[in-house]
């Protein structure tokens, strides 16, 4: 059971991580990028082809990142450009069209180009035994990288002028508008630090299980499921419902069945929608 | 300072104004009189350029600002406070009145001036303008406008929502402001209220101006004693 909740733990951070990059450009832009696991997908294999290539690790990594930031950007400068035009619930939806389509052609040309490949991070060392458990050093390093992304996000949001322009955009539009603050100069941005998320998602779940070529769809749906619980737009109820998830997700697995576990999680976040509409952190206006 | 020619605007291709021609000088406290539906808050956000206007021209201090996004108009210095307020409900006073500051940080100076303003926003810096009341929220709004350090304040109706106790508390507020030398432009059903501290006026009744001149002028036609001030 330890072992079950301290690889739910594991498990939940990188959910947090990953939920947040999604949170936050539906939150500030009423886009949701269903094309997301897709730019985690793309950057997995920007690292492997660097890494083929020659190129060492950490240099392969950071060509990784830059792409996943790059993928924003060119959501932001491309298809996104006539969702911009639209308000409200229209938005969502041509958002949730147009990366739709996105995601189905990256899947099909990843596939085609790469099939069966996935990237497998090793992080050597001795497993280390925590509370009685022996934990791979890949889970430790994977969650020690997670936790400093968590610092540094709460650093952002909480204490730095960017991060309190980019949360007023979340909390009243018009209101930051008002201060002098661009909307979408903030989405752009935020799009950017989704993509660099995605792609850091990418590559700690490498050092704990291969990501492969096909897992964009699944990425993109783990994603919404922790966001929808957390409530949409809300940092802070991403990284609860991630690890609330996480939990769930492992002693899932490991009890019931792999097979299962997705299941489950939609049923957990179901349950909790019954119970909380707006999601576990959530606010509705 | 402020000069609009022929403004008009409204939603979805129906004016709400209709050509409205007026002007604020450096240094005057100016209001616009109207009841509900008269066309003040349209007026505002065309000013302010939250709303596209349709035809005319909004100029502040000689830039033409009739095509600039909101953004762009507070950062020339135009100071907006909307009748909903438009706060960061899970935002604390600290944030906000850093925030009325950016993309700059905050000038201790002013922050100084706001807090010496609202004593309140002061004693309640660290708690989030979501629960806090009307009054401090519109203290608030007013505090955060002014961080800006802007050359005109625009405050559409301000006494929304407040107790008449309240509502007096503000124009007490902006009557301060007003002897420190701000420019001011004021939109309000309370007329009396704006009245006391307005130099001049105009009367916007059906999206159009009905009536303009100094306070005295207005506070003594007997059209706008019956309809604004209740005195037949």
């Amino acid at each position: 059971m330890t072992a079950s909740i301290l690889d739910g733990i594991v498990l939940g951070l990188q959910f947090g991580v990953l939920a947040t990059g999604l949170t936050l450009v539906y939150g500030l832009g009423g886009v949701l990028n269903l094309a997301y696991g897709q730019m985690a997908v793309i950057s997995a294999m920007v690292v492997l082809l660097a890494m083929d290539a020659g190129v060492p690790l950490l240099a392969a990594v950071g060509l990784g990142l830059l792409a996943g930031g790059l993928l924003g950007l060119l959501l932001d400068v491309t298809i996104l450009r006539p969702v911009y035009r639209l308000q409200g619930e229209a938005r969502v939806l041509l958002s949730l069209l147009l990366s739709l389509g996105v995601a189905f052609i990256v899947d099909g040309f990843l596939n085609w180009r790469f099939p069966l490949r996935g990237l497998s991070l090793r992080v050597g060392g001795e497993a280390v035994e925590i509370l009685g458990v022996r934990m791979r050093t890949g889970s430790l390093v994977a969650s020690g990288i997670t936790l400093l992304v968590l610092a540094v996000l709460f650093y952002l949001f909480r204490f730095t002028r960017l991060g309190r322009a980019i949360r007023s955009v979340i909390e009243n539009e018009e209101g930051a508008r008002l201060v002098g603050i661009d909307p979408h100069h903030m989405l752009r941005i935020i799009l950017v630090l989704s993509g660099v998320l995605a792609a850091i998602v990418a590559v700690t779940r490498s050092m704990v299980a291969p990501v492969n070529v096909r897992a964009g769809f699944s990425i993109t749906v783990l994603a919404l499921i922790v966001t929808v619980v957390g409530g949409l737009g809300s940092i802070s109820g991403a990284f609860l419902a991630g690890l609330v998830l996480g939990i769930i997700n492992s002693i899932a697995s490991a009890y019931i069945g792999t097979f299962l576990s997705l299941i489950i999680l939609l049923v957990a976040a179901a349950l909790t929608i019954l119970i909380r509409p707006a999601g576990l952190l959530g606010v509705r206006e | 300072m402020l000069e609009v020619a022929g403004l008009s605007a409204g939603y979805q291709g129906n004016d709400v104004v209709h050509e409205l021609s007026f002007h604020v000088d450096e240094g005057e406290t100016v209001m616009i009189i109207g009841s509900n539906g008269a066309g003040k808050t349209t007026l505002f956000r065309a000013i302010c350029g939250l709303l596209p206007s349709s035809s005319g021209q909004v100029t502040f201090m000689g830039t033409d600002i009739s095509a600039l996004a909101a953004q762009r108009i507070v950062r020339l210095g135009i100071g907006f406070v909307p009748a909903e307020r438009h706060l960061f409900p899970r935002m604390t006073v600290g944030e906000h009145l850093a925030l009325g500051a950016y993309p700059h940080r905050p000038d201790p100076e002013t922050m100084r001036v706001v807090l010496d303003l609202f004593p309140r926003l002061e004693e309640r810096r660290r708690q989030v303008a979501g629960t806090m009341s009307g009054g401090e929220q519109q203290m608030l709004a007013v505090g955060r406008a002014l961080m800006a350090n802007p050359r005109l304040l625009v405050l559409d109706e301000p006494t929304t929502g407040l107790a008449p106790k309240l509502a007096s508390e503000a124009y007490r507020a902006l009557d301060v402001l007003r002897g420190q030398g701000l420019t001011i432009l004021v939109a309000e059903q309370q007329v009396p209220l704006a009245l006391a501290i307005s130099d001049r006026g105009y009367v916007l009744e059906n999206g159009v101006i009905g009536l303009d001149g100094t306070s005295e002028e207005l506070a003594a036609d007997p059209r706008v004693r019956a309809a604004y001030l209740g005195v037949t």
